[in-house]
């Protein structure tokens, strides 16, 4: 039931009306000093609010519901500290693009600027990683600002908004006026693509004799993998899906070579490395992508489809740049590239030969821990296999992040969450939260660290109290792996500050227990299968299983930081076999 | 290097020229001179930045400000041509 304009009231119920007039079904939250006028009319709302136990829970939850749902996510905190809790999931969500609307309450007008209790500049501390952010000191103004929020963050490449409101704001008398449409001089997204570039677009791809579809998270967020599949089919080149785009693509496709970039398969940065078009699709040359920038793909002439202007020739100087929604641009492109095909169609078979080679010579794989533990790629792949198709797993930041990268063969968009641009540890069980209040019927997969686990597992009673029942896999090497692969590999093995005795202390599962949620425990690879089991025959609680796998398994293949892709390792000190390949 | 002038158009709101110079510092650009002032419109101010880089960075500077928000327009003002066009010339920003 919407509010008439014209109506009075506070300007705290204002702004619940406004988020109400924007779609809002959910958010994310704490209350405190600032904030508090605005729960009053929240107590009447039909928004649910979660009651978080941290702030940068509800950051993150609220990233979790926006991945899934394709939704602005909403989260809501007080002035001060509960503001400068949200910086990390703005930053993240600011990284990954994510479509957030961020409300804190600021102290009264009148003490901004005296170091008030609870005060912090959380405009000006947001102003980096936000797209847009609001101090709100004029209740009159709260529902057009709502309504710009939504707009800036959900539209064009999205991203987080912050609104920051002034305590009074919240509790003078206003009245309500909900705009009818927003309009702003500075921020007008470029939806269609120029048509010249769609014709350039077809006309570079028919001169490539090795072209690659090089997509990014910017496919998902347009909503447009069936027309990638569309493309990819109708020009029948390989696709590498970054981190950020698994799913996009179905990793069962036979044109799909993986995951590019530091830790991708073989096939998908050869691909890359030796292409000579790449077809680029919301990606944007991130360095864990191109490794050492000036060994990137040298031969490759490149076509950069996104819907940010300032992604194009900002790490690679762009040959057809085509500005636009890639919805809008694929649906272009088709047609354009199958009139360009009738007159001139390349043959692509050496180059499908090749990158297949390179598949089939190169698959991800893993060594059994020689002392019969447990192989953390196993219990991944376990997990994958005995949990229905359309799951969602939820990663932290770490060794544990690409394994459920590289082992869990994602078919369908919105199923893969992590924390690519930021590196977010601690971004999965709550990020996993807001998926399941996203998608209650489906299963939802926290695949965690100990390490990250231990830095936001507080929001697994917020999960039991609120009926959320996600399931959390915690790969427990007792070690910020990630790091430690690092120490062995560039520190000789100094392990300085990396073992966390995580098997020793906390106990997981009575930690789990205490919060409200099923606990278990596995560590021989012959019980994984029965536990796995067990886990997901629970659906009323949240389920949290330590699974104490083998400390030194590593990440491979691996570009080391700094270096070439054509220096990618499949093992420790061990290259591909080159001279064997044909390229 | 070289030196270049833009003209920004920004809306005369609080904070714009911290998320103006902020944007600076962070993406490592180098401000030589900025002026700021007032337009015709009082919701409009006018900001004068040069910048001291490169032909492809100065691209780069121009998307990554007019990201923002509050920037309305931005233009490069030629040596040939320092004195800034009238401001009702720019019929995108009269209301």
């Amino acid at each position: 039931m919407s509010t008439p304009n014209g109506t009075s009231m506070s300007g705290a119920t204002s702004l619940v009306k406004s988020l109400e007039a924007a779609g809002v079904d959910v958010m994310f939250g704490i209350p405190g000093g600032a904030i508090l006028p605005a729960y009053d009319p929240i107590f009447d709302s039909s928004i649910r609010h979660i009651l978080v136990r941290h702030e940068q829970g509800a950051g993150h939850a609220a990233t979790g519901y926006a991945q899934v749902s394709g939704r602005a996510g909403v989260c809501i905190a007080t002035s001060g500290p509960g503001a400068t809790n949200l910086v990390t999931p703005l930053a993240d969500a600011a990284m990954d693009s994510v479509p957030l609307v961020a409300i804190t309450g600021q102290v009264p007008s009148a003490a901004i600027g005296t170091d008030a209790f609870q005060e912090a500049d959380i405009r000006g501390i947001t102003m980096p990683f936000t797209k847009h952010n609001y101090l709100v000191t004029d209740p009159a103004d709260i529902p057009r600002v709502i309504a710009e929020a939504f707009h800036i963050a959900t539209s064009g490449r999205p991203g987080p908004v912050l609104v920051d409101v002034a305590k009074d704001a919240l509790q003078k008398e206003t009245v309500f006026n909900w705009p009818t449409s927003v309009s702003l001089k500075g921020y007008q997204p470029t939806i269609a693509p120029n048509a010249q570039s769609i014709s350039d677009a077809a006309a570079l791809i028919t001169q490539s004799h090795r072209p690659v579809f090089y997509v990014g998270g910017g496919i998902i967020k347009a909503n447009a993998a069936k027309e990638l599949r569309e493309i990819a089919e109708l020009l029948g080149a390989p696709v590498v899906t970054t981190l950020m785009a698994l799913g996009s693509f179905p990793h069962s496709h036979p044109l799909h070579m993986g995951m590019p970039g530091m830790h991708g398969s073989v096939a998908a940065v050869t691909a890359l490395q030796k292409s000579d078009l790449l077809i680029t699709l919301g990606a944007r040359f991130d360095d864990r992508v191109t490794g050492k920038l000036s060994t990137f793909a040298v031969n490759a002439k490149v076509i950069h489809c996104d819907v940010d202007p300032a992604e194009i020739g900002k790490n690679r100087f762009a040959d057809v740049p085509v500005i636009g929604d890639l919805k809008h641009t694929l649906i272009a492109l088709i047609p354009a590239l199958k009139a360009a095909l009738a007159k001139n169609r390349p043959d692509l078979s050496t180059w499908i030969r090749q990158v297949n080679n390179l598949k089939s010579t190169y698959p991800l794989g893993y060594d059994k821990p020689s002392d019969g533990s447990v192989s953390p790629q196993y219990v991944i792949e376990r997990i994958a296999k005995l949990s229905a198709p359309d799951s969602i797993y939820v990663a932290g930041v770490g060794q544990h992040q690409m394994w459920a990268a590289q082992f869990v063969p994602y078919e369908l968009p919105r199923t893969w969450l992590n924390s690519g641009g930021l590196g977010t540890m601690g971004y999965s069980v709550p990020a996993a939260m807001g998926a399941k209040v996203a998608a209650p019927d489906t299963t939802v997969w926290s695949i965690d660290g100990d390490g990250c686990f231990q830095m936001t597992n507080q929001e697994l009673v917020t999960c039991a109290l609120n009926n959320i029942p996600i399931k959390v896999a915690i790969i427990n090497n007792e070690s910020l792996g990630m790091v430690r692969q690092w120490q062995t590999l560039f520190y000789e093995g100094r392990y300085s500050n990396t073992n966390l005795e995580s098997k020793r202390v906390p106990d997981f599962p009575k930690l789990a227990d205490a919060m409200g949620c099923v606990g278990l425990s596995c560590d021989r690879p012959e019980d994984v299968d029965k536990t796995i089991e067990k886990a997901l025959a629970i659906n009323d609680q949240p389920v949290v299983v330590d699974f104490r796998v083998h400390r030194d398994a590593m990440v491979w293949p691996m570009v080391a930081a700094g270096t070439s892709n054509d220096d990618i390792m499949i093992a420790r000190e061990m290259a591909p076999d080159w001279d064997s390949q044909e390229l | 290097m070289s030196k270049h002038t833009l003209e920004v158009l920004v809306e005369n709101s609080p904070g714009v020229l911290a998320r103006v110079s902020g944007l600076f510092a962070r993406r490592a650009y180098n401000i030589d001179a900025l002026k700021v002032g007032p337009t015709e419109n009082p919701a409009i101010s006018k900001m004068e930045i040069d910048v001291n880089v490169e032909g492809h960075a100065l691209e780069q500077v121009i998307s990554q400000l007019d990201k923002l928000v509050n920037v309305i327009s931005i233009k490069e003002i030629l040596p040939t041509n320092v004195k800034p066009a009238p401001t009702d010339t720019q019929p995108d920003y009269q209301n």
